[in-house]
This record gives structure tokens, sequence and C-alpha cells, in this order.
């Protein structure tokens, strides 16, 4: 088991971007089993009306998919941890597809995340898997492409916006 | 205006154009985007998903018809960074097909396209 303080040496992410909270079980090179729990004290609940439905409460689709994304960096990064994205390899989403959403997530359900490794080549890494509540499918994740990429690309992007480099 | 949804993205974008089956919309990712601080502290990129977030969100603002919901994301592909000021520019085309809609979309900084996205829709939930 990775506890959230070992998962912060992995990864950059941190308040309130940082959506994973615990690995369960971790095969280098092949798989991963992590959970998060969702809270109504996040703080994309803040500005909703006071009498929001609970479908209003609905965790944004979007941060599942990113929540699912960290625990497979984990997993990608696991051998080489770097948790200082303006330094080393850093890791970037170039691709997410065929992301299927089944039942809405809702406050209170822990979320738990099968990564699978589909294939490595020497700077990207393909992964698959779903997410899971109370043992129903909630997200089906058909294909991740994640490449690392020297951080100083980045810097440079963000330094010389007249040359874009591929990042998410 | 309170939010429909829970949301990470602050802004929201202004409807610039909007056919029947197309949109053209306009945001802003402003530095004070409460996901700044933790992606990633002392270098703020603003997350693929969220860009993925400001298109689902205009797509529903230039919906062909009411109470679609996000069913699928078909594919997206990150191809820029986008960083805290910039002013992104979302291009939408809605096609109705196999009995679902579905919604193409680019969004752009002034660097040129971030990225592009392919999203399925279903229908019959209330708005």
């Amino acid at each position: 088991m990775i506890d959230i303080s070992g998962i912060k040496r992995v990864l950059p992410h941190r308040y309130p971007m940082l959506l994973v909270d615990r690995v369960d079980e971790l095969v280098p090179g092949e798989s991963l089993t992590a959970r998060k729990a969702v809270t109504a004290n996040e703080p994309w609940y803040r500005d909703l009306p006071a009498d929001a439905t609970d479908e209003q409460h609905s965790y944004p689709s979007v941060l599942l998919i990113e929540s699912w994304c960290q625990a497979a960096g984990v997993l990608a990064a696991w051998k080489n941890p770097n948790p200082d994205v303006l330094a080393g390899q850093v890791m970037l989403f170039g691709s997410i597809s065929d992301v299927v959403f089944h039942r809405p997530v809702l406050p209170g359900d822990v979320l738990e995340h099968r990564v699978r490794l589909f294939r490595e080549l020497s700077d990207t890494v393909i992964f698959e898997g779903e997410a899971l509540v109370d043992g129903e499918t909630v997200l089906e994740v058909g294909r991740v492409v994640m490449a690392m990429r020297p951080a100083s690309e980045l810097l440079e992007a963000a330094n010389h916006p007249e040359d874009p480099a591929g990042t998410a | 205006m309170p939010p429909r949804q829970a949301t990470p993205v602050q802004g929201t974008a202004e409807i610039v154009e909007r056919g029947p089956d197309r949109g053209t919309t306009r945001v802003t990712v402003d530095a004070g985007e409460q996901v700044f601080p933790g992606h990633y502290p002392g270098f703020p990129i603003f997350p693929g998903v969220c860009v993925v977030e400001h298109i689902h969100l205009s797509a529903l603002a230039t919906a062909p018809e009411p109470g679609l919901r996000m069913e699928a994301i078909e594919s997206t592909r990150f191809l820029s960074p986008v960083f805290p000021g910039d002013r992104l520019a979302i291009d939408l085309t809605w096609e109705r097909k196999g009995g679902k809609w579905r919604c193409k979309a680019v969004a752009a900084t002034a660097r040129g396209d971030s990225a592009k996205v392919r999203i399925r829709f279903s229908e019959g939930h209330d708005q």
C-alpha cells in the first residue's frame, strides 16, 4: 500500500488537484489499484446553489478522468519518481480515447481505479482500465497515452509561447 | 449565475456564434482559476481535462437540443499547453449519427490548437 505521503513523493499534483488518496496495489510495469474518496467539501461544490439536487452534485466527469490518469501516473512514475515539474522528465498526456461514463459519482462514493499498462515504448506508455464504486463500473477508460518529456520543453513553451510543445 | 453542475473551471464562456449544427465560444483562463495552485506549484499549467471541461460546457451551451448529457469522450488529443491568462477560442460542430448527438471541437489559444475533442451525448435527461 502507498499512502498519501508516498503518492506526493511520486506526483507533482497538489491541493486542489491531487486526486488520488491511496494506492492499494502496484505491480511495477503492469497494473495498479488506487482509491479516491469524493467529498462534498471539494472546491468544485462551493458555488452550487443552496438547493442543488443530487444530480447537480455529480462529480465532474473530467475530474473522474483526471483522477484515473493520476493513478496511471503513479504506476508510470513509480520507478523514476519526479514530484518536481520543473526538472527531469515530466509526464504529459498526449491523448485519451474511448472513455465512457456510467452512473454519476456522488459525495460519499469511493472510486476504485483499476489501471493496466497496455504497452510501454521508449518514452510513451499506454494505459487502459476502469473505475468502480461499490463494485459497479462508473468509468471505462479505453486508452490513455502518456509521454515522458524533458521538463525543459514545457518551460520553453511557457517562456517562448510561439513554440508550443504537446502537453496536457 | 451559480453553475448548474459542479465543475472545476470558473470562467464562463461567451457564445460568439451559433448555428443549427455549429457554434463558437470564447473563454479567458484567468490566473486566479482555483486549479492553478495545485497544477502545479510554482508552474501553473491549465489541466488538459479543464480544457476538455470548457469544451463540454460550451457544447452544452450550444447544443441542438436541451437535456443532453456527456456519455462518452470518444477521443481527445492534447496539442499544446494552456497557461494563465490565455484566451481559448472553441469551435464546435454537431452531428447526429446512429441516433446520438456527437460534438467535435477544437480549442485554440493565440499560439495555436491546444486540444481536439470528440464527445458523444445521450438524451432524455432533465435540464
